[in-house]
């Protein structure tokens, strides 16, 4: 069967990622080596027709939805190549289409498929235990993509302790829109300033220059600029619109021994606020590997949907007169840590009005999947609650923000969500990683109307961001839906020398059609 | 009221490796856990309590570090436990696991209502529940799926059948075994677990428990394991990596969608 082939039916489902951004195609192809993609890119390129990269459609910004042209499926290029030791440190070659539930099923029984393996990565593997070796960033969704969660460079929960995906990609490559391949590692290309030259397998290049700003200095999802960068950063955060990922280099760690984690209930939003602040604090005993928030509209949406859904009943019940909830998850080389933080943390709730009784204590791996199945409940529940909206009003999409400001602005923005989602009326919740300062509010429109409305919400919020210094997307990219807060963040000025550093990669716009840029007039 | 529940450690893996000599299961590098179905019978006391008041005493029979998992059922709230360690113990079929079970519940001062999990997800025999209710005197009822109803004299529950459900009443003092459609178990809290870190736990050989060692152990057991293996896999598995490398496999090539539906209507 020819690699390249026309849209059907058939393929209707690659149409759209977990946004539900619907999208259209002419073709579509599921490359599983580098070559492939090369070709497919190649051929793309020859009739000016648009690429799509995708991996597993579990993207939050419509990203991976196509406009027209083709879709280049990365699913089936899912293997793992090879592994490497370069002092105690292990770094795991991987093909972008590998789903993150496999590489952590990999790497916990240390059950590898071999076959094209050279010498070198067979003998690297041999001193390593099972579970031993770990890959950090964990985005909630399991299904997710390596090469999806580098190209918006997905950060989830436990980046807390362990940084974002940027910072476990080692080298990568890469195929540009007239089917070069650039070889990346860190350390080894840096750009000089703001002017960079990407070296490509054929021994030619590409000089160019950064924009003249630098992308925000917190946990952001989008490009990264930066004077002297690492050029592999370039490609991370991109989400496809300057190159399709071939391979990636993830960095691995040495696992936790000991996992555990307390959800905690909370009399209100401001004691969760000042229990957060606690656990950041340089001052609490141990830092814990991700905070995270549950707002009392999140609690309550979860525990009405447990009517419905079946594998919701598994999940415990809450207690008597919950308001709102904190997780905090710790990981650790050894138990020691375990009751001197638990001590901390039961004094801290009390401290704040709380009841140590009203919590949760998973004491080890076993116990701490109950927390994250609770914790992944609520993302759930909204697929669920959006897919039977949308039987309403077609056009209705995941209404969620991943804005991020600093530590110190973080509670003006709680307080400007909160009073503006009372105000407005609508179905709404309020949850998520708030140790890195973005919570997600949630709108979860009824109908065409309150879709709208939602909308004008995040804008005015992108505003409210832009002007306290912060970032429109944390972690999930700005994909197609969140481009015009991305234009309220930058400015039109910063916006066209966006294009002007696209187009140097692209210079036909094939790549990543929709995504991340927004047109404005020169 | 007074609750007794008794509990079993298991390796948490399910790949549990068979010793080729002497045919017992190897436990040796796998982690052990709380046999899983056991809480649910904690679950469920620790709920009858809340409604009928009393307190709940644990009872396992095991290697001595089994009492790390008794201690994390004093975290959930349960009263007191008690483990049976000794090597005279080692090695028991089901029917000296419940002798000594026997013993352990008497020192403890007997209780209105035992509760037990199914069965352990190391040796998926169901049998000890019973037996411990059999040597004890009093009724039984397995596979339990809901308490309906506990009075000091009576309790009535569902049970779950191959047909349905079952229900049955039944006087107290009895034994009753829970299936996990019972209720979800819950995560200990903070304060739990505190609470727990120091508590004293019971520890009792052989001879404190006044156990006769010919009737306890692998020499009061009255069966044998004469050999165990693992069972050959049936079948196997193709993976094939689009439709029509399904259908090439399933040797159906060639025949179209619409061959085979005026097959079907011929």
């Amino acid at each position: 069967m020819s690699l390249i082939r026309p849209m059907a039916e058939e393929y209707a489902s690659y149409l759209f990622d977990e946004s539900r951004t619907m999208g259209s195609a002419d073709w579509i192809c599921f490359p599983q080596t580098e070559e492939e993609i090369v070709e497919a890119v190649r051929f793309a390129n020859a009739r000016n027709l648009p690429v799509t990269a995708q991996g597993a459609l579990t993207g939050l910004a419509g990203g991976a939805s196509p406009q027209g042209g083709l879709i280049l499926n990365l699913s089936r290029m899912n293997r793992i190549l090879g592994l490497r030791r370069e002092g105690d440190s292990y770094y795991l070659r991987v093909q972008p289409g590998l789903v993150l539930q496999q590489l952590r099923k990999a790497l916990l029984n240390k059950k590898f498929d071999l076959s094209g393996w050279s010498d070198s990565s067979i003998e690297a593997l041999r001193p390593v235990k099972p579970g031993e070796l770990f890959f950090s960033p964990d985005p909630t969704e399991p299904t997710a993509s390596i090469g999806g969660m580098a190209s918006c460079n997905a950060c989830g929960a436990r980046s807390f302790l362990y940084g974002c995906t940027r910072e476990h990609i080692h080298a990568l490559r890469a195929v540009l829109p007239d089917g070069r391949v650039t070889d990346l590692a860190r350390g080894r290309e840096r750009a000089q300033g703001r002017e960079f030259r990407l070296p490509f397998t054929d021994g030619s290049g590409l000089s160019g220059q950064l924009p003249p700003f630098d992308s925000p200095h917190m946990k952001d999802a989008g490009y990264f600029f930066r004077e002297d960068m690492d050029l592999v950063d370039l490609f991370l955060g991109s989400q496809g619109t300057l190159g399709i990922l071939s391979e990636l280099e993830l960095k691995l760690i040495p696992a936790p021994r000991h996992l555990w984690g307390v959800t905690a209930f909370l009399p209100d939003d401001e004691a969760a606020l000042a229990y957060v602040r606690a656990l950041k604090s340089p001052r609490f005993p141990f830092r814990p590997a991700s905070i995270e928030f549950f707002g009392k509209r999140a609690l309550d949406m979860v525990e009405r949907q447990k009517a419905e859904t079946p594998s919701f009943r598994q999940l415990q019940p809450l207690p008597r007169d919950y308001c709102c909830a904190v997780y905090a998850e710790f990981n650790a080389g050894t138990r020691d840590p375990f009751y001197p933080s638990l001590q901390a943390l039961g004094e801290l709730l009390q401290s704040l009005g709380g009841n140590p009784q009203n919590s949760w204590v998973a004491r080890d791996q076993l116990e701490l999947e109950k927390l994250l199945f609770f914790r992944h409940s609520v993302p759930e529940t909204i697929d669920i609650l959006v897919e039977k909206n949308k039987k309403n009003a077609p056009e209705i999409t995941i209404l969620s923000t991943d804005m991020a400001v600093s530590d110190e602005k973080f509670d003006t923005l709680f307080h400007l969500y909160k009073r503006d989602l009372e105000q407005s009326r609508l179905d709404w919740i309020l949850f998520g990683h708030i140790g890195e300062n973005h919570v997600h509010p949630n709108i979860l429109a009824r109908n065409s109307e309150e879709y709208r409305r939602g909308h004008a919400i995040f804008e005015k919020w992108a505003a409210d961001v832009r002007d306290l210094g912060g970032t429109i997307t944390a972690e999930h990219g700005t994909g197609k839906i969140k481009k015009k807060l991305l234009l309220i963040l930058l400015g039109e000025e910063k916006m066209r020398a966006l294009w002007r550093f696209k187009r140097q990669f692209d210079p036909k716009g094939l790549f990543g059609p929709g995504n991340v840029l927004t047109e404005v007039g020169e | 009221m007074k609750f007794l529940v008794c509990v079993k450690q298991v390796p948490a893996s399910n790949e549990a490796r068979i010793d080729p000599v002497t045919g017992s299961l190897m436990r040796e590098g796998i982690e052990s856990i709380l046999n899983p179905f056991d809480a649910y019978a904690v679950e469920e006391a620790l709920r009858l309590r809340e409604v009928a008041g009393g307190s709940i005493c644990a009872l396992s029979m095991g290697i001595p570090a089994a009492a790390e998992m008794l201690r994390g059922l004093l975290a959930l709230g349960v009263d007191r436990a008690a483990l049976l360690t000794d090597r005279a113990f080692a090695g028991a079929d089901t029917l000296a696991t419940a002798r000594a079970l026997r013993l352990g519940a008497e020192k403890l001062g007997g209780a209105d209502l035992l509760l037990l999990g199914k069965m352990a997800t190391d040796g998926d025999t169901a049998q000890v529940g019973p037996m411990l209710a059999q040597l004890m005197g009093i009724p039984h009822i397995a596979d339990v799926s809901r308490v309906v109803s506990l009075s000091e004299r009576e309790i009535l529950v569902e049970k779950l059948t191959d047909d349905g459900y079952l229900r049955v009443a039944c006087p107290l003092p009895a034994l009753i075994t829970v299936v996990k459609e019972i209720n979800v178990p819950r995560l200990p809290s903070i304060s739990g677990v505190l609470r727990a870190k120091d508590a004293s736990i019971d520890l009792w050989s052989a001879q404190e428990i006044g156990a006769d060692p010919g009737t306890i152990g692998l020499k009061g057991s009255a069966t044998r394991v004469v050999r165990s293996w693992r069972p050959e896999r049936a079948v196997s598995c193709a993976l094939c990596s689009d439709a029509r490398d399904l259908l090439e496999k399933a040797g159906m090539l060639g025949e179209t969608a619409a061959e085979r539906e005026e097959e079907r209507h011929a």
